[in-house]
């Protein structure tokens, strides 16, 4: 639905007709509820009076007169003559009224719901009746995908379905990506639209025209299928789209709104000091003259895409998996048949392999580059980039495989393989005259730990080769050539960064004690068994959550006991000892397993998921009981159940567990504990001590329900603060009632925030669990910390206003001395 | 050649409004099988109000006559007739013009306007179970009659038998517009109220507009 206007929007007026005067009052009652502010102008035509059913042109008429304000009018009507009544007022409406009014065919509740809120946004009658008219949509995609629901056959016998975008960036590449590598795999033919745009269909094969639907987060997406699989299709694409297309959040939170004029902004961590090295954009020869017949040409471009896929393919297993997905959506790319179509009708028209490609590589990029949305518009730069290195090849030039830089590398903008091929041992730092901290490059600079500056501004490149450069890629800082003593002030910070995190790293395996002596357990959240040697190798104390999601995820049937026990057991080994803590499967309507299905649900948050929908199949969880149980043969296991509201539940899974031990007893040892996200549970903490062995404290969940603001709603960032006196004061409460029964641990971000650590060991929390590659920063901040100063910090906090003051307290506090205030420490 | 007049037009819409009386529970009882049973009193409701509307003071032209009684009957009918008889009198009344009276040639093209408006209106075609099914004959028949050289009065007893033979023409079809549709095959086998309450419409025309007398 459209965002409400400033003033001075469209003043649209809306008719009801209906049959029944009644009916049409009470819709009308019904939309004004949901309609905040200055509602549209609505007028009523139905019923010839109170109560004998029928309707009236002549008052259809009046009442489009009525609510016109020169804006025009949308017309609801229900069934049979209301149609040909509203047909017949237009006629006898002046021609200059009748041409601003719209004969809707929205269903009359559900149309009349959505064209008020619509209008009272502001939005003109083309967009009112567009959105009247999608107003049963939401009714379908529900319905339609709920276990029984079936797939629409469209006029034309194709089946439909529809979803809306949830991916933050909307389709673009990667998430395009997977949908076309989803539906390639099928015997269908596969077509998707923007209905919340109305561009397309194009074919769901094709990665650049599924991109050229534009389709934002929030937009609603139609997919269509005709053939033997369609119906396959129409699933898997909707529970595709339902997964987010696997999308892993941006490990960086939230993208910043990408604001070409306000850079330049930092775009990866550190210092870099160090000569300019200008890295020149090459412009690729195209030669257009054909060098044989068009077969020839067409063969030499065939082989230029073959070695340009293995090319793709080596830097990608060479930047690891989390990288993956931007080089599968370069090799789709090369994959396209409608890039590489329009290319070989050129060369079958006689072009030369380069010319053909040249234009329709520059094509495509104009298509991208001429989308609204500024994300989607830099994909451009992804079929740039893929489109020069085919010419490269076509060219008989190399391919780059690495870059010849020793110091800061500078340049307009880089492609994925070159910053895939960056060396950090010689490229310092990097500062980039455009692009944006998403940009695929970017993002691969960034998991490089390259210090890196982008949208510094084209004064840059203008900086000679040699040039002292000064990159501060944590605040977003280049200095051109500084004065010795500023520039000797940065080596110095680096230097200070550098021992800091060399010393962090050694001293990392060590325990981590207060200086009063405390120790305070810091272990790692992990979701696989690379993430766990990740872990051991930074110093964990063991594993405060492992995540089993992975292993229920995008696959045909559950994991079997063996499966599952496997991955634990890996995992155990790989901590070598320490424990490690799994965590049953935590998914809900949002995430819906292909074996599983769930309904779904308006707030999935709030919804079936975490152990409420595990108890929903007690065999599946049964089976993950089990294995945990045969893990406990390989190492120290801990048992934890996420999203737990009432005893009752603990006391189920409990039974379970006995049951799943069977014959067997429990393994002696196995410890079970509930996550403490639900506020309920905080509160009436006193009712789970007697039932549990530990708590863990995940303070994402716990705020986002405390402070009822969505995580990852860049919107509520502010307010759903953990450091919110609200949400310490669950942790508080909890902690300090749980002391000396039960341990207690925190596994959410906050764990590894430094504001947050010395109030959370203030608070009595003796576990954080965090990050792997945060272990050694976590533990260092917790050896300057002394926990009497951190108590009497708490206290303080638990009495401030918000979490601004929190804050403000512990930057005071911190400031104050290394141990947060040096005092004696009263027992906490 | 004789004139059709306003008076002629306004006995036309009497003895409409009359038939239509009489025959207010059998249309009814048509409608209550294939319909919602409420034809006959919509139409009665409505052709009972289009008459007090022209009765006392009839409009000075013919072309405004007819157009006021499609005007009433888009208020008061309720029913889908309502849009369809008001489409077929406001069309039939612009085309009669501001005169007061009118040739019959000029008659006959105000009814194929209207047939036409209907038409347009409930995008019917023949053989779709609707009224359709006896005014397009009906008009057909009009104007071969008229064609041929035949006298008026002969024309529209042409149109007035088109008109039946096309009502009971509709008992074997299966409604494809309408209410009546919902029931698809299970509509065979009953007339058409719509069709039924058009042929009254022409049998009334047929009575009164070849002028004085020729009413009963």
């Amino acid at each position: 639905m459209s965002a409400p206007r400033a003033a001075g929007g469209s003043r649209v007026g809306i008719v009801v007709v209906s049959h029944s005067r009644a009916l049409a009052e009470a819709a009308v009652g019904l939309a004004a509820e949901v309609v905040s502010g200055r509602p549209a102008r609505t007028a009523v035509a139905a019923g010839l009076d109170e109560s004998t059913f029928g309707t009236d042109a002549v008052r259809i008429a009046a009442a489009v007169e009525e609510v016109d304000d020169g804006d025009g009018v949308v017309v609801l009507m229900d069934v049979g003559s209301a149609v040909l009544s509203a047909e017949l007022a237009l006629e006898l409406l002046p021609d200059d009224v009748r041409e601003r009014v719209v004969l809707s065919p929205a269903p009359l509740v559900e149309g009349l719901l959505v064209a008020s809120v619509v209008a009272a946004g502001g939005a003109d009658r083309a967009e009112v009746a567009a959105e009247a008219r999608a107003a049963l949509l939401a009714k379908d995609t529900h319905l339609g995908t709920a276990p029984d629901g079936e797939p629409a056959p469209a006029a034309d016998g194709r089946l439909t379905g529809s979803f809306v975008v949830a991916n933050p960036h909307g389709l673009h590449a990667r998430p395009a990506a997977r949908l076309v590598g989803e539906v390639r795999r099928l015997d269908a033919d596969v077509t998707v639209r923007n209905l919340t745009t109305g561009a397309g269909p194009v074919p769901a094969g094709s990665l650049s025209r599924v991109a050229t639907l534009g389709a934002l987060r929030g937009h609603e997406v139609e997919v269509a299928a005709a053939g033997p699989e369609a119906r396959e299709a129409v699933d898997r694409v909707l529970a595709l789209a339902a997964r987010a297309f696997d999308e892993a959040p941006d490990p960086d939170g939230e993208r910043p709104d990408p604001a070409p004029s306000a850079g330049p902004l930092p775009a990866s961590p550190g210092i870099a000091i160090g000569p300019a090295v200008r890295l020149r954009a090459v412009p690729v020869p195209v030669d257009e003259r054909p060098a044989g017949p068009p077969e020839h040409e067409e063969r030499r471009l065939a082989d230029a895409l073959a070695a340009v896929r293995r090319d793709v393919r080596r830097t990608r297993d060479r930047t690891g998996p989390g990288q993956a997905g931007v080089f599968d959506a370069h090799l789709l790319l090369l994959d396209d048949a409608e890039l590489t179509g329009a290319a070989r009708a050129g060369t079958d028209a006689g072009t030369s392999a380069a010319g053909a490609w040249a234009r329709a590589v520059t094509a495509l990029e104009a298509q991208w580059a001429a989308l609204p949305d500024p994300y989607l518009r830099a994909r451009a730069a992804d079929v740039r980039a893929v489109g020069d290195q085919v010419l490269r090849v076509l060219a008989g030039q190399a391919p780059v495989h690495d870059v010849d830089v020793d110091g800061v590398l500078v340049a307009e903008d880089l492609t994925p393989a070159l910053a895939g091929a960056l060396d950090p041992g010689r490229v310092l730092g990097v500062v980039l005259s455009g692009s944006s901290p998403t940009a695929h490059a970017v993002i691969l600079v960034r998991a490089l730990g390259i210090p890196a500056v982008v949208a510094a501004g084209p004064g840059l490149l203008d900086v000679p080769d040699g040039t002292p450069l000064v990159v501060d890629g944590t605040e977003g800082r280049v200095l051109v050539d500084p004065p010795a003593a500023v520039a000797e002030e940065y080596r110095t910070r680096r230097r200070e960064l550098a021992d800091r995190r060399a010393r962090d790293a050694a001293e990392a395996p060590r325990e981590a004690v207060t200086r009063d002596g405390r120790r305070v357990a810091v272990s790692a959240n992990v979701g696989s068994v690379t993430d766990a040697r990740a872990a051991a190798a930074a110093g964990a104390d063991g594993v405060g959550l492992l995540r089993t999601e992975v292993l229920f995820l995008d696959r045909d049937r559950p994991p079997t006991a063996e499966e599952q026990e496997r991955e634990y057991a890996a995992v155990l080994d790989a901590l070598a000892g320490r424990p490690v803590t799994v965590r049953t499967l935590d998914v809900g309507g949002d995430k819906p397993l292909r074996y599983w299905p769930q309904a779904a649900e308006a707030n999935p948050f709030l919804g079936v998921r975490g152990l409420r929908l595990s108890l929903t199949r007690p065999d599946l969880l049964r089976t993950q009981l089990a294995a945990v149980c045969r893990a406990a043969r390989h190492g120290p296991v801990r048992l934890m159940v996420p999203m737990v509201t009432v005893v009752e539940e603990v006391l189920a899974v409990r039974r379970l567990l006995t049951e799943a031990a069977a014959p067997g007893p429990v393994p002696d040892g196995l410890r079970v504990g509930v996550m403490v996200e639900v506020p309920a549970v905080a509160l009436n903490i006193e009712a789970f001590l007697p039932h549990v062995d530990f708590l863990s404290i995940g303070t994402n969940d716990l705020t986002q329900y405390t402070l009822a603001a969505e995580r990852g709603s860049p919107a509520l960032a502010a307010l759903a603060d953990p450091l919110d006196p609200a949400v310490l004061r669950l942790v508080g409460e909890t902690a300090s009632r749980a002391a000396g029964r039960v341990p207690v641990s925190v596994c959410g971000e906050a764990a590894a925030d430094p504001a947050a650590v010395p109030v959370l060991v203030g608070l009595g929390v003796r576990e954080l669990s965090v990050a792997p590659s945060a272990v050694p920063t976590v533990k260092a901040a917790v050896r300057r910390l002394d926990s009497g100063a951190c108590a009497e910090l708490a206290r303080r906090c638990l009495a401030a206003a918000g979490a601004a003051e929190v804050r403000a307290l512990v930057r005071a506090a911190v400031a104050d001395g290394p141990g947060v205030r040096s005092r004696p420490a009263p027992d906490a | 050649m004789e004139q059709v007049s306003t008076d002629d037009l306004l006995a036309w819409i009497r003895l409409f409004a009359r038939l239509v009386a009489e025959n207010r529970d059998a249309l009814t009882e048509l409608d209550a099988a294939i319909g919602d049973a409420d034809h006959g009193a919509n139409m009665h409701r409505g052709t009972t109000a289009a008459l007090a509307a022209v009765d006392g003071a009839a409009p000075a032209s013919a072309g405004a006559l007819v157009k006021k009684v499609g005007m009433t009957l888009v208020s008061t009918v309720g029913g889908a007739s309502g849009p369809l008889y008001g489409t077929f009198f406001l069309r039939v009344g612009t085309a009669l013009g501001e005169e007061a009276s009118v040739a019959p040639a000029d008659v006959a093209a105000a009814l194929r306007a209207g047939l036409e408006g209907v038409v347009t209106r409930g995008r019917a075609e023949a053989g779709d179970k609707t009224m359709v099914d006896a005014l397009a004959p009906a008009v057909a028949a009009c104007e071969e009659a008229l064609a041929a050289g035949r006298p008026w009065a002969e024309a529209l007893a042409a149109a007035a038998d088109a008109a039946a033979a096309g009502r009971d023409a509709t008992t074997p079809m299966v409604a494809r517009k309408g209410r009546a549709s919902y029931l698809g095959e299970r509509s065979a086998g009953h007339q058409d109220p719509g069709a039924t309450s058009a042929a009254l419409l022409v049998a009334a025309a047929a009575q009164t507009l070849a002028g004085g007398g020729a009413g009963g």
